[in-house]
C-alpha cells in the first residue's frame, strides 16, 4: 500500500500507530490565514496525512511575502496564495482532501465553515481577526490553536480546547492597537517556527498524545531561545452564543431608533410615519402624517413616497419595518429609520407619557 | 529584589527585556503605577502574570522578594 510507506516513519512511533494514522486521516484542518505561519503549519500537516484541510485567505502572493511564506514561488507571484498552496499540497500529499476559499472571513462566512472542522488554526496577522476566530470557535465550540509574532517573540497557544479558556481570557481588550508583520517587521525562521508549534499542537490533538497547550501560552524568542509558559483560567465573563455573535459581527445595516428620541417630530410636516402592517391590524395608530402601506404591496406602491423625505417606518414589534426599510434603501431611500419595538413599544410610551 | 520581564512591543518601550526592582515588599498596583510613570505605557495593552501565572491587572496582590511578574503584550505578526 502506498499510504502505508508514505507514512512508516510516523506509524512505527508507538504514540502514532496505524490507529494514529486512521486518526489523522479522518481529520478536518481549518487553517486560516495563508501567510508566514500557514508556510510552516500546511505542509506539516500535508506530509503528515491530515485528511482534509481548508485554507481561507483572499490575498494574493506578493514579492515581499516569499522571504518568509516559503511555500510560494516567485513565479506565483500575482497568484492567489490558497489556489497556490492548494497546488503545493497536491504535489507534496495527493491523498489529502484540499479546500481553498479565496474568502475574507468575516462574521457572514466564519461559522458556517467552522462547523465543518475539527480544529482551527489560526494563522491570521491582525488583532481583530484574532477575536472574530476566537468568537466564532465559541460559538462552534471547536477548539483554536493559536500562533502569532512580534519580530523575535512568538506566541503559542490553544483556546477552547474541551471548553478551556480562550483568546479572550488572556486578552479581554479588544480595542488594542497591536503592531502586524507588516508595519513590524519579521523574519522567516520566527514564523517558521511558531507555525511549526502549531502544527505540533494540531497533530497532538488530533492523535491525543502528550499535553496540549490549553491554559498555557508559550513565549518564544528567538534571539535568546528563551522559552516561558504562562497559565490562564478561564474568565467566565468572556462567553459568546451565538446571539451575541450575530448582535456584534452581522448587525444589519438597518438604522433602527427609539420612538422616544423622534417624539418631538411626530407633528412635524417634513416627517412620515410609514405604518407597514397589513389593514386591521390593532392597536391602531394615529400621527399626523401618517400613511399606510402594508410591506407585502409595498415594492408596488413605492411611487407614493418622497426618496429625500424623513420616513419613520413602523410595524407592530419592529421586524416588518426592518425589512421595509431595507427595502426602501434598495430604491435609493435617504432618509428611512425602523421604529425599534413597533407599535407596541409606542403605544406603551404614550400611555406612560400620558400618565 | 522583584523581577520585571517584558515582551514584545512592551520591551520595546523598555528597551529591555527584564529589569531588577529594588523592593523587597510592593502591591502589583504600585508597581504597575511606577512603570507606568517611567515607560508611559499609555495605550500599549498587555497581560500581566505573576511567577508564571496570569492575573488580573486590578488584584490586590503584594509582591514579594523573588517574585517574578511578566508583562505580556498581545502579538499581531502572522
Amino acid at each position: 500500500m502506498d499510504a502505508a510507506k508514505r507514512y512508516n516513519r510516523q506509524t512505527i512511533l508507538p504514540e502514532i500507530g496505524e490507529e494514529g494514522q486512521y486518526k489523522l486521516s479522518k481529520a478536518k484542518v481549518l487553517v486560516i490565514g495563508a501567510g508566514g505561519l500557514a508556510a510552516a503549519i500546511l505542509p506539516y500537516l500535508a506530509a503528515a496525512g491530515v485528511g482534509e484541510i481548508g485554507i481561507v485567505d483572499h490575498d494574493v502572493i506578493e514579492i515581499s511575502n516569499l522571504q518568509r511564506q516559503v511555500i510560494y514561488k516567485a513565479s506565483a507571484v500575482g497568484k492567489s496564495k490558497v489556489q497556490e498552496a492548494k497546488l503545493m499540497i497536491s504535489e507534496l500529499n495527493p491523498l489529502v482532501k484540499v479546500n481553498a476559499f479565496a474568502e475574507k472571513l468575516s462574521g457572514k462566512n466564519a461559522v458556517s465553515l467552522f462547523g465543518k472542522y475539527d480544529i482551527i488554526v489560526d494563522a491570521t496577522d491582525n488583532i481583530s481577526i484574532k477575536y472574530l476566530i476566537n468568537d466564532a470557535c465559541l460559538v462552534t465550540n471547536k477548539p483554536i490553536v493559536y500562533g502569532s509574532i512580534f519580530r523575535f517573540q512568538g506566541q503559542v497557544s490553544v483556546f477552547n480546547y474541551q471548553n478551556g479558556p480562550t483568546y479572550r481570557c488572556i486578552y479581554p481588550d479588544e480595542n488594542n492597537n497591536t503592531l502586524n508583520c507588516e508595519d513590524a517587521g519579521v523574519i522567516g525562521i520566527s514564523v517558521g517556527i511558531i507555525g511549526m508549534f502549531q502544527a505540533n499542537e494540531v497533530l497532538k490533538m488530533i492523535l491525543g498524545i502528550g499535553e496540549v497547550l490549553s491554559g498555557k501560552i508559550l513565549v518564544y524568542n528567538i534571539l535568546n531561545n528563551e522559552q516561558q509558559k504562562y497559565d490562564f483560567d478561564k474568565s467566565d465573563f468572556q462567553l459568546v452564543n451565538r446571539e451575541s455573535f450575530e448582535k456584534k459581527y452581522n448587525k444589519s445595516e438597518v438604522e433602527e431608533i427609539n420612538f422616544q428620541s423622534i417624539l418631538e417630530e411626530i407633528n412635524n410636516d417634513e416627517v412620515l410615519f410609514l405604518d407597514v402592517r397589513n389593514n386591521g391590524e390593532l392597536p391602531k395608530m394615529s400621527l399626523k402624517n401618517q400613511i399606510q402601506i402594508p410591506l407585502s404591496t409595498l415594492e408596488n406602491e413605492i411611487e407614493k413616497l418622497d426618496k429625500n423625505q424623513i420616513i419613520y417606518v413602523f410595524c407592530q414589534s419592529g421586524i416588518r419595518s426592518e425589512i421595509a426599510v431595507e427595502l426602501l434603501q434598495k430604491h435609493q431611500f435617504k432618509n428611512v429609520k425602523s421604529i425599534v419595538g413597533g407599535v407596541l413599544s409606542m403605544k406603551q410610551l404614550i400611555k406612560k407619557i400620558k400618565l | 529584589m522583584i523581577e520585571v520581564k517584558y515582551f514584545g512591543a512592551i520591551a520595546e518601550r523598555t528597551k529591555c527585556e527584564f529589569e531588577k526592582m529594588s523592593f523587597s515588599e510592593v502591591s502589583l498596583q504600585k508597581l504597575l503605577q511606577d512603570l507606568n510613570e517611567k515607560y508611559q505605557f499609555e495605550s500599549l495593552t498587555f497581560s500581566i502574570a505573576i511567577n508564571q501565572k496570569i492575573v488580573s491587572k486590578t488584584t490586590n496582590y503584594t509582591l514579594q522578594t523573588s517574585d517574578v511578574v511578566a508583562l505580556l503584550p498581545p502579538f499581531a505578526g502572522g
